[in-house]
């Protein structure tokens, strides 16, 4: 086990660079998520840990040591591939077994760990098949199960879940973080799901084009985004954003939307008419006697939860209410928003500002 | 019944050709082997002799050595073959200046008629006018003269078909290359493996059906070689580069001794299907059997 320390990491493809300067320090046995969307480099920068990408600039260090031109396999590290990367032509032992094997373990000793690991995710019986004789939560099972074989300083995960079905997901979801609460070896994790992130980290780092927009615990970022991105990217459905003005009439302020809607916000230190974009998640809204009327366009009821997508005039608020209500599509109601829980973001910068 | 009619139909083309080309002259040829034929001597009509050409072969010393020499000869082209033809695949995965003029190039080899590759190495071999004799000669100080040595026209006729066979086995084998998925070998990177334990753990065993096919077509081409050795030594000298195809050439043709060279055909093709089977035993059937 070991801290891994990314200090100014940049990626380079010739002129072009896809990664400027990601700063995370992650701490011995932590778990950390790197999350955002397609093409943001949170895999190049897990490859970059990994060492199957070059490092253009920086220094990344595991343990103590700065292992930024180290090769892969004296990294002392596990990687878990999207596409599992089992070897096709070996058992589930023997790809289990194959890093032992390199390093020249008595043929006991591999046996010893393999059983081990496989009694651990429940692998025992399929030992001796082959990759395609095996489902995708299977083949998912054998790539950690060679992961943790290897004891290994570092686990890397490379979206490991996206090609199993959803239910699957979260099985495996809740067994990856189970097997981290057991072997409290140093994690990363690559994902584009904001669920996996959320659900798993003890730290999640949001990425987008290469810059990192912000790192903290996956309920730090849901209730104190730093930008707009976070606070759309973090929680489902979205957070619904207005664009608008702040205005103060006698000593209270209120946020105005282009299109009229007038909506709550807790104090905050800025100018009247400020240009603002208006946050509130669908969670956070209620039904009420007063507040922001709107008419109904879509009921969606989920059983737990209820969908509601309304309009303000021009504006469109998602809501999502915990109970069952009886509104149906075309009603007029009203939505009452607390305002403790509405962000006002900067519109040139898109940064938090209450 | 309608549709049957037109299955067959569309069958048609390739029964037939099959059949007037392969199945009738392999029974005709099979009808012959168990009779005495010299159509252009003084009685030109088949005598049945039963299995008389086939008892005469077992202990025909000049045809088991034609055999034995086939052999050697099919091992080393074809060992020799695979290893060139894999590294050319691996150099041909690489970018290097002048890239695609090379892999025209060491194609074109291909496309020759195995008789004039025949005539251009005998061309290159001759001692006094070609040029490999000179540049040994002149290098190492080395006479070669694959007229009268047994041993130098072995080698050349096996470099000869090295040269023809090899960029085969390069797209062949590229091909199956360049199909890999890429994962399992950065996964064996993070395993800690070095290059020589990534070749031999995870790029040969996955790429084994294609080398597995190549070896299977390559020694059935050798085996049954004819033209260009006929060409460059005409299975000299004396008899050692007489290769079991020439030999049956030489039966049939100059010796026009029908029924004999229809039987050594026969038991060839009997020998080459033995060794193809012991291969497939030995090298495909046991994978098989595992993954099952």
């Amino acid at each position: 086990m070991a801290e891994v320390t990314i200090k100014n990491i940049v990626k380079r493809y010739g002129e072009l660079e896809v990664i400027h300067g990601v700063n995370v320090d992650i701490a011995d046995g932590e778990f950390v998520v790197l999350v955002g969307p397609s093409g943001c480099g949170k895999s190049t920068l897990l490859r970059m840990i990994a060492g199957l990408e070059p490092i253009s600039g920086g220094d990344l260090s595991i343990g103590k040591r700065i292992v930024n031109t180290m090769p892969p396999k004296d990294r002392d590290i596990a990687m878990v591939f999207q596409s599992y990367a089992l070897y096709p032509h070996k058992t589930v032992a023997e790809n289990m077994g194959f890093s032992l094997k390199i390093k020249g373990a008595p043929k006991a000793e591999i046996d010893a760990k393999v059983r081990q690991a496989a009694g651990v995710l429940d692998l025992t019986k399929l030992l001796d098949r082959y990759p395609r004789q095996l489902s995708g939560g299977q083949r998912q099972r054998v790539a950690m199960g060679r992961a943790i074989v290897r004891n290994p300083q570092v686990f890397l995960f490379d979206e490991p879940l996206s090609n199993l079905d959803a239910k699957l997901r979260v099985a495996m979801r809740v067994e990856i973080k189970e097997l981290h609460q057991r072997l409290k070896t140093t994690t990363i994790y690559v994902t584009h799901d904001q669920i996996e992130a959320m659900t798993m980290a003890d730290k999640i780092v949001v990425m987008k084009d290469g810059y990192v927009e912000q790192i903290g615990a996956p309920l730090d970022l849901y209730d104190n985004p730093a930008n707009v991105f976070v606070a759309g990217f973090i929680g489902s459905p979205s957070m619904n954003f207005l664009r608008g003005r702040i205005r103060s009439e006698g000593g209270v302020q209120r946020f105005v939307s282009d299109h009229g809607s007038v909506l709550p916000v807790k104090p905050i230190e800025v100018e009247d008419g400020r240009p603002v974009i208006y946050g509130v998640r669908p969670e956070h809204i209620g039904l009420g006697a007063e507040g922001l009327a709107v008419k109904v366009a879509v009921v969606e009821p989920t059983g737990a939860e209820t969908q509601l997508f309304a309009r303000a005039g021009e504006d469109t608020i998602d809501a999502l209410l915990r109970d069952r209500v009886g509104v149906r599509a075309g009603e007029a109601v009203n939505f009452v928003i607390d305002p403790q829980k509405a962000h006002v973001f900067d519109q040139q910068t898109t940064k938090r500002l209450s | 019944m309608g549709s049957n009619r037109t299955g067959w139909l569309l069958l048609a083309p390739t029964l037939i050709i099959l059949g007037g080309f392969g199945i009738v002259p392999f029974i005709y040829v099979l009808w012959v082997s168990f009779h005495q034929w010299n159509p252009f001597g003084a009685n030109p009509a088949m005598i049945y002799n039963g299995a008389d050409n086939f008892r005469r072969l077992v202990f025909d010393t000049e045809f088991l050595q034609s055999v034995w020499f086939t052999m050697q000869f099919g091992f080393f082209a074809v060992v020799s073959e695979i290893v060139i033809g894999y590294l050319l695949a691996q150099l041909l995965m690489r970018d290097f200046p002048g890239k695609s003029i090379f892999r025209t190039i060491h194609t074109l080899p291909l496309i020759v008629a195995p008789i004039v590759v025949g005539s251009v190495w005998r061309l290159m071999t001759t001692p006094s006018i070609g040029i490999i004799p000179y540049y040994l000669n002149h290098w190492f100080g080395y006479q070669m003269n694959i007229g009268s040595s047994a041993t130098a026209a072995f080698v050349t006729t096996v470099v000869m078909d090295i040269w023809h066979w090899t960029p085969l086995v390069t797209l062949t084998l590229l091909a199956a290359i360049v199909g890999l998925p890429k994962d399992p070998f950065e996964q064996a990177q993070i395993d800690g493996a070095n290059r020589w334990q990534i070749f031999w753990h995870i790029t040969l065993p996955m790429i084994r059906p294609a080398i597995l096919a190549t070896v299977f077509i390559r020694l059935m081409d050798a085996l049954r070689t004819v033209d260009e050795i006929w060409m460059l030594t005409g299975g000299g000298p004396g008899a050692a580069t007489r290769y079991v195809g020439l030999h049956i050439w030489k039966i049939v043709f100059p010796k026009t001794d029908y029924g004999y060279g229809s039987a050594i055909s026969v038991i060839v093709l009997y020998l080459t299907l033995v060794m193809c089977w012991l291969l497939y035993v030995g090298l495909v059937a046991p994978r098989v059997k595992r993954s099952t």
